[in-house]
This record gives C-alpha cells, structure tokens and sequence, in this order.
C-alpha cells in the first residue's frame, strides 16, 4: 500500500511539473497563436468573396458542421455567405473556409487548419485542390465521391481519399446550408 | 568514464548505431515527411530537442523513478516536450508547423526517442546521455535530410528551404522541375528509397568492418 502511495506521488510529481510548465508555455505562446489564425482567416476571406462586400461573421452555436458565416452583400443586399465549415479528415478535425451564392452554387474554398498527411491530404490545403468543387452546387452536385470527378482529378487526389471525403462532405453541406440562408425550405 | 568513451557515445549515432540505417527505428516519420527539405530538417531538429531534453531529464531521474512505473513517467516527460516544441512552432514558425502536421505530436510514440531513454538514459550519467542524444538526434536529422532531399529533387525538382526575406527558399532544378519522377513524392518512393539506402549504408559498413 505504502509502495504504491510512493509510485503514485511520484507519477502526480512528474505530471504537475510538466503541466506548470506546459501552462507557463501556453500563456507565452496561445496569444500569438491566436493572432495568426485570425490574420490567415483574414487573408483567406478577401479572395474568397469575388468582388462582393464581406460583412461582419455571425457566429453559430447550433450546427456542427458550420459553425458561422460572413454575408456577403453587394448593393445592401445579401447575395451569398462565405461559410467556416468543420469537417473531419486523416488526421482529424479541420476548418475551412467555402464561399457560396444563396443558390448554393460554390464561388471558392480554401482549408484554413488541419492535421492532414504531408503530401497526401495536405495537397488540399492548396488553391487547385479545391478548384473541381468551384462552380458546382447549383446545375452541377458537389462531387463527394471519386467517381463523380474527372480522371485527373480523380488521380490528384488519389491517396488521400479520406481528406477529399471530408472536405468533399463538409462542401456540399455548406451548398444545401448556403440554399436555406437564400430561402430555400 | 574516459574522453573517448564521451567522444564514442556521440559518435555511435552517425555510423555504427545510426538510428535509421542500423537500428532501424522511427520509420514512420522518416518515411511521412521527408517529402521536403525543410519538412526533414523541421523534423530532425524537433525530435533532437526532444530526445536531448528526454534523455538529460530521464537520466537525472534514473534513481528516483522506480522500474515499476518507468514508461508511464517516460511517457509523461516526452509528450510534455512534444507538446512544448509543438506550442512553440505553432506560434513562431507556423509553416514548419503546418507542414510537419500530424508527425510533429506523434514524436511521443517515436521509437528512438522511448528507445534511447529506455536502453542508455535509464541506466546512464546525464553527460553520456546527452552526448548519446546529441549524436542520434544529429544521426536522424541527417538522415531524414539526405532521404528528403533526393526524394525532393527527383519527385518535384525543387529544393524547398526556409524562406529568407523576399526569397521563397525554393530552388528549381533544371529538367527536373519540367519533367519529375513522380513516384518518388508517393509513399512507395520513400520505401524504395530507404531500402537502396539502407543496401549502400550496409556496404560501406561491412567494407569498414573487413579493414
């Protein structure tokens, strides 16, 4: 019993000095983490809008998958939303950004953080991964399996089907999201 | 003991015990992000401070954490440095961070780094094992900088460095940016790679042995 006491105080040592540490290393590091992911977020928006006014986010508490938008305006009048969509990829939970008409057709994307593979679905962290997504949503559905892109795109992304699934996935809800902020029932 | 002994201890992890090479170990990583120079030398130089640190606290530890709780605690002390260099990167070099992604948190379940604390830090000073990690970190860094950078230039035709000022870090290699073998970038490219490797590293081994 003794011994075990002994084992136990020494693992409980070891962990409150290691999260001390850790605390004082979050409060060095959280606020200049936190500006980073606000300017990336920043600079991802004005590409993302097409030429329309970007108004101020509206945060949203109950929806999983988005979890708010920015309007976007032209003339006073709302014509489409860039939506922070959350998704689930490889390596877990990531945040991107889609940018949609209140039809629900997809103007652009861009993923914003995320813990995908390195040469796999990292890829979709660049600009010509989300290119096949541009442009469906309305006349043309959002490709949310292989077969429904062409052989190139099937091939770029091939290795890292989970990521595409995810992103694909979180996309198309953001469509059908998109719709119903138009008026869609 | 001796100077030599010191000196062996941080040599070993170049040549007679290179970690990837010899031991064979943290394949995984070595194998995930060594699409890009940087991405290599990102990763050797994380997982040198994480093995330096581990091994310097394990070893002054040695006599006070009892065998029969040992990994626990290693694996206590390794993800706290892992977490610490991973806060660190996030905040001041963000695209190292972002590259390196889901291999930065997995050095905890890094073999070398569990392995030497379990094999040399349990049991020796803190100077040897410093010495022990600097050397097998340097090892590591080194190999995963060398795999990183043929697969680079042959499977993209560039060598991505950190960028400086204007400069993107980025080289372009002739004919090979143009027309690049792919497989080289795939995961089926860094295995062929590390088996060639691993073949030449023998040789020169064994020819070293037979003098």
């Amino acid at each position: 019993m003794r011994k075990n006491l002994r084992y136990a105080f020494i693992l409980f040592a070891i962990c409150a000095i290691c999260a001390l540490i850790l605390a004082y290393a979050n409060s060095i590091t959280a606020p200049v983490i936190a500006a980073h992911d606000a300017q990336a977020q920043e600079d991802a928006l004005n590409p993302l809008a097409n030429g329309y006014q970007i108004e101020s986010v509206i945060a949203l508490s109950n929806d999983k998958t988005v979890v708010g938008y920015y309007p976007l305006t032209e003339d006073k009048k709302q014509v489409g939303a860039i939506l922070i969509l959350k998704g689930s990829g490889y390596g877990g939970e990531f945040t991107l950004l889609g940018s949609y008409k209140l039809t629900g057709e997809i103007l652009g994307a861009k993923m914003l953080s995320d813990s995908e593979t390195p040469g796999l679905g990292k890829k979709s962290e660049e600009s010509w991964y989300m290119m096949k997504f541009v442009g469906t949503g309305l006349a043309i559905p959002v490709p949310t399996s292989k077969s429904m892109l062409s052989k190139e795109d099937s091939d770029a992304v091939s290795g890292a089907s989970v990521t595409f699934g995810g992103v694909s996935k979180a996309l198309a809800y953001g469509s059908e999201y998109a719709k119903k902020l138009g008026g869609a029932k | 003991m001796s100077g030599k002994n010191h000196l062996r201890e941080f040599t070993k992890g170049f040549l007679e015990e290179n970690p990837t090479f010899v031991i064979v170990l943290g394949l995984c990583p070595t194998l995930g992000v060594s699409t890009q120079v940087s991405n290599g030398l990102g990763m050797g130089l994380s997982a040198l401070f994480v093995l330096f640190f581990s091994n310097i606290i394990i070893s002054s530890l040695r006599k006070v954490i009892p065998d029969s709780i040992h990994i626990p605690a290693y694996i206590v002390i390794i993800s706290a440095l892992v977490t610490l260099i991973q806060m660190f990167l996030h905040a001041f070099v963000p695209s190292l961070y972002a590259s390196l992604g889901v291999y930065l948190p997995l050095i905890v379940v890094n073999c070398i780094i569990l392995g030497r604390a379990e094999a040399f830090a349990s049991k020796y000073g803190v100077l040897d094992s410093a010495l022990d990690a600097l050397g097998m970190g340097l090892g590591l860094t080194m190999n995963l900088v060398l795999i990183s950078l043929i697969r680079e230039v042959l499977g993209n035709g560039t060598i991505t460095l950190f960028p400086v000022g204007s400069w993107s870090g980025v080289i372009n290699v002739p004919v090979l940016h143009t027309y690049p073998v792919r497989v080289m970038a795939l995961a089926s490219g860094a295995l062929l790679l590390m088996g060639y490797l691993k073949a030449i590293f023998d040789v020169f081994m064994n020819r070293k042995k037979d003098k």
